[in-house]
């Protein structure tokens, strides 16, 4: 127990030592980590609004203009069948041009002129939550396609398709981004942990002598790290809260996307604990650089 | 208890040591003489896993020193109380706290270090200033101080490397009594000194160092 104290006092020791740089790595820490939480933000809120898209996709199967009613039937029957499907609706020929005339008023005289109602029958199929996903509509479809009697499958793709491509590119602009400023974070933890070392070298040497194992010397180093690190990301999640909601404030008083204000979110409480996790692993890992290059010199 | 075996060590093409072979028994009292730069301070180091000779073998307490791996090491000084000349005492920490330390380092209990601290400090005659600051001690006290955290682990050897380098031919007097009473429990003691008048007050035996070679010993009984 007075070990532990004692390695814990050490910790603050060093941290108080150094004070001013103690600070400036902690403010520096933060404002990296918080570049690297905006992207993650960005990422997080746009992965959401994926997801709300991919639970709110709707899939027309359109039907062949000669289709028999007895076929149809079957298609019905076939489709209803599909494990994948949660619900299915039948759109006739005569409330598909009903709801274009509703949609397009100043258009429909162009259906008019035709003579004859062009828009075909359809179904439309909303799939089980677990058949949501880009991959599995996409599948879907293409098995559907290949039924008899169904002219097209037709949802949303290219919308989709360009949404998770930008959300692919975000991810890996998060990610360069992330491990470039995460290694900004650790060399200024490690070059602070450096000053520390170099100040107290005497008291190491004395350490070594009288027995210390390498990791009773290390201890309150690695803590002096993770406590920087720690407190880096707080105050980055902090920063990052402020901006969020000084950005929904904005929205609602400009009144600019003000129907996107309700659907961001921040990152909920686990991530954030998580966040601070990482925060601490990098300050750990940053003084675990500067105590290898430190007793690589001593050696 | 320690035993060197044709050692040789040399720094940047000098020789600081060279084939030197010497044992030392158990409770011994040895004086390791020499002028400055024979390589005192060298061979004190090795028994502490602190240098790797570039040739031969030494043994503390039965274990091959120079065969230990670096995380063995701790534990070999554990058993082997170091005074300096210099003291090296932790400036910012009480008299308490700088002997507390080799048993901090151990994880041994409060209650074990309260008491052998304060065995230590008696034995060393030093107790009425545990909550002293190193600085505000005389030089003498703070050797004993060195002394006390040395001894508190009860080492089974102890080394000295010029321990009255820096005090008045009265404080080392006493000093050197203090290793004499250490000597006396049982603990093997290795006194390296530089300091003639250290051998008269001994009269023990003593190794004598020359440019790195070991010159024909003296035994002088107690």
């Amino acid at each position: 127990m007075r070990t532990l104290y004692y390695l814990l006092r050490e910790a603050w020791v060093n941290l108080r030592t150094n004070r001013t740089t103690t600070m400036v790595a902690i403010l520096t820490t933060a404002f990296t980590l918080a570049c690297v939480g905006v992207f993650l933000l960005l990422y997080v809120n746009l992965r959401a609004a994926a997801g709300w898209l991919q639970d709110d996709i709707k899939i027309i199967v359109y039907l062949d203009d000669h289709l028999s009613s007895d076929a149809r039937a079957d298609l019905e029957q076939q489709l209803r069948g599909d494990h994948a499907v949660a619900a299915i609706h039948f759109v006739s020929k005569e409330q598909a041009l009903g709801e274009f005339k509703d949609q397009f008023p100043s258009e429909s005289h162009l259906l008019e002129g035709l003579g004859q109602n062009p828009l075909p029958a359809s179904f439309v199929v909303t799939l089980g939550p677990a058949f949501r996903s880009l991959d599995a509509v996409k599948r879907w479809s293409e098995r559907v396609q290949g039924m008899t009697g169904v002219a097209k499958v037709d949802y949303n793709q290219d919308w989709i398709d360009a949404l998770a491509m930008v959300i692919r590119s975000i991810e890996l602009v998060a990610i360069g981004i992330g491990v470039i400023l995460s290694a900004a974070a650790v060399t200024i933890i490690a070059n602070t942990i450096r000053l520390t070392l170099l100040a107290r070298r005497d008291e190491i040497a004395i350490l070594r002598l009288i027995g210390a194992t390498t990791g009773f010397i290390r201890i309150p180093y690695l803590l002096e790290g993770a406590v920087l690190g720690g407190l880096g990301s707080a105050i980055s999640l902090f920063m990052l809260k402020l901006l969020y909601e000084l950005f929904r404030r904005e929205m609602r008083t400009s009144g600019k996307l003000s129907g996107l204000d309700n659907l961001l979110a921040f990152f909920p409480m686990p991530l954030c604990l998580a966040l601070i996790v990482v925060g601490m692993a990098l300050g750990c890992a940053g003084s675990f650089v500067s105590l290898r290059r430190f007793d690589e010199a001593k050696a | 208890m320690i035993e060197l075996i044709r050692v040789s060590k040399q720094y940047d093409r000098r020789p600081a040591l060279s084939n030197v072979t010497l044992e030392i028994e158990k409770g011994e009292f040895v004086l390791l003489m020499g002028a400055s730069g024979a390589g005192k301070s060298t061979l004190l180091r090795m028994l502490i896993g602190a240098e790797r000779p570039d040739d031969g073998q030494v043994f503390v307490y039965g274990k091959n020193v120079t065969a230990l791996k670096q995380g063995d090491i701790p534990y070999l000084r554990r058993k082997v109380g170091t005074v300096f000349q210099d003291f090296r005492l932790l400036a910012k920490k009480t008299v308490f706290d700088n002997v507390a330390l080799p048993l901090l380092v151990q994880g041994i209990s409060a209650q074990d270090i309260r008491r052998k601290v304060t065995e230590a400090l008696r034995a060393v005659g030093v107790e009425h200033k545990r909550d002293q600051l190193p600085m505000v001690l005389s030089t003498g006290e703070q050797q004993r101080v060195c002394i006390a955290r040395a001894i508190v682990n009860g080492p089974v050897v102890l080394l000295a490397d010029e321990p009255t380098g820096n005090l008045d031919p009265g404080l080392t007097a006493e000093i050197i009594e203090l290793f004499k009473l250490i000597n006396a429990r049982g603990t093997t003691v290795v006194v390296a000194t530089h300091d003639p008048q250290v051998m008269t007050q001994v009269n023990r035996r003593v190794i004598t160092l020359s440019h790195g070679t070991l010159t024909p010993e003296k035994w002088v009984p107690a």
